[in-house]
């Protein structure tokens, strides 16, 4: 027999699991190879390797382990004495085992998505048919709440409060009479340009309204700026009111006008004749 | 086991003496470290008490407890990768009636196994000293016993390879320890 023949044999001769005919082929073969001789020396050699003992307080790890597991223990087992104790009583709840198996776990985590679609399905119909007149009081409520937020930001020292404040005011489609005031004052009278031209620009979404067209009017004799004088001149000319023309040319009398206004006053003069 | 896993606890403690010292040597075999090697036979128990629904009756209760063994040394592997080092030497306890040189053979024995890749090692530790049979490591690694037997063999001409040349003691000897990373797959038992 060669080495191959004997490498298929020589696990089970050395577990000393061979029949006694061919141990003695593979005893008769090591006799004269070597490297199989010395795979068998080895394996007898490990016999020199020593059995170690446990340490005696082992067991009584152990002990405590087991003491202590049914308090402290999570999972199933922490039943089992219980079950143990109540006999058939408890074995019902054997029924509910498979649960914990990952085709259990499958089962029950489909269920749970099916009852949450079908909750979400109810809330979200229930959610259409509420009463009509609450959804009217909210919007009523975040209106106001809105202008709120318009007014106080109006009253701001900082410049940048004072825009988020003009811009808050043009949130509305319908101008409230409240920050229509508001916003005609700080287009007179706020100390920043930007602000100023910003209310212009709020105000000039409600061309509609005769308050506006007028409070803008009025707004022209008193500005300093040229560059809002420019903007006003611009709006007025865009109205075509009947009275700008006239306003217009008495604003042309002002003493001290900037040469650039006075020019486009004269040109917003010949547009609307 | 039946008894264990349909509630009666305590008899847990007859397989823990019946096992404790095989399992102990098991991992003594395997880790050269008495302090880890108990750990692990202890939370081999509380995994054979937490998994004890898994048990199927039929089944071995050795080889059962074999598979939970392996799963448990796998972890620990996993968990103390980090921070091995090479260059520690086992702890080696020897009875002061062994001769010169038996002791110094076997320190070379055991040298030389924790310089085998591990599963080389594990295969050769539960074939030569666990008395598990051919067919019985079969069913725990999940392959055939053919395949188990060329390993087998194969695991024990690398040690002997590796025995000689520590025994030549080549100080230079470039000797590569066996890592986790060899473990091939096996079936969680948990």
């Amino acid at each position: 027999m060669n080495c191959e023949q004997i490498a298929e044999l020589l696990p089970d001769y050395l577990q000393g699991s061979l029949a006694r005919e061919q141990a003695h082929q593979v005893e008769q073969h090591c006799e004269g190879c070597a490297t199989c001789a010395q795979d068998v020396v080895m394996w007898k050699k490990l016999a020199l390797l020593p059995t170690d003992q446990p340490s005696p307080d082992s067991r009584a790890r152990f002990d405590a382990m087991l003491h202590a597991y049914p308090t402290t223990s999570t999972d199933r087992s922490g039943r089992l004495p219980r079950r143990a104790l109540f006999g058939t009583i408890a074995a019902p709840w054997a029924f509910f085992d498979w649960l914990r198996s990952p085709l259990g776990a499958v089962a029950w985590s489909t269920a749970l998505l099916i009852l949450g679609v079908f909750i979400g399905t109810r809330v979200h119909v229930g959610s259409v048919q509420a009463p009509p007149n609450e959804i009217a009081a909210m919007h009523a409520e975040l209106t106001s709440m809105r202008q709120l937020v318009a007014l106080s930001l109006l009253q701001q020292q900082s410049a940048s409060e004072r825009l988020q404040g003009v811009s808050w005011s043009g949130l509305e489609a319908h101008l409230d009479p409240q920050i229509q005031s508001a916003l005609l004052h700080t287009l007179r009278y706020d100390g920043s340009v930007d602000v100023r031209l910003a209310a212009l620009d709020a105000l000039s979404r409600h061309a509609s309204q005769p308050q506006v067209r007028k409070g803008i009017g009025d707004a022209l004799q008193e500005q300093q700026s040229p560059l809002v004088q420019v903007a006003l001149i611009d709006q007025l000319a865009e109205w075509r009111d009947p009275d700008a023309a006239q306003r217009l040319r008495n604003f042309q009398q002002t003493p001290n006008l900037n040469p650039a206004v006075r020019q486009r006053a004269e040109w917003a003069i010949s547009k609307l004749q | 086991m039946l008894q264990v896993r349909n509630g009666e606890v305590e008899m847990l403690g007859v397989l823990f003496d019946r096992y404790q010292a095989p399992l102990f040597n098991f991992y003594s075999k395997m880790t050269q470290d008495r302090t880890v090697s108990e750990d692990l036979v202890q939370e081999v128990f509380l995994r054979i008490l937490r998994y004890r629904q898994t048990y199927r009756p039929g089944t071995t209760f050795r080889t059962w407890m074999y598979q939970i063994a392996r799963n448990t040394r796998l972890d620990q592997v996993r968990k103390v990768r980090p921070e091995s080092t090479l260059a520690s030497e086992p702890n080696a306890p020897f009875s002061l009636s062994d001769s010169a040189q038996h002791q110094q053979e076997a320190a070379l024995l055991q040298r030389a196994l924790m310089h085998l890749p591990e599963d080389k090692r594990e295969i050769l530790i539960l074939s030569r000293f666990q008395e598990l049979q051919y067919d019985e490591i079969a069913r725990l690694l999940g392959c055939e016993v053919g395949a188990v037997k060329v390993r087998v063999h194969r695991a024990l001409r690398q040690l002997r390879e590796i025995f000689q040349q520590l025994e030549s003691g080549a100080p230079g000897t470039d000797l590569h320890r066996g890592s986790g990373d060899s473990i091939p797959p096996t079936r969680r038992v948990q």
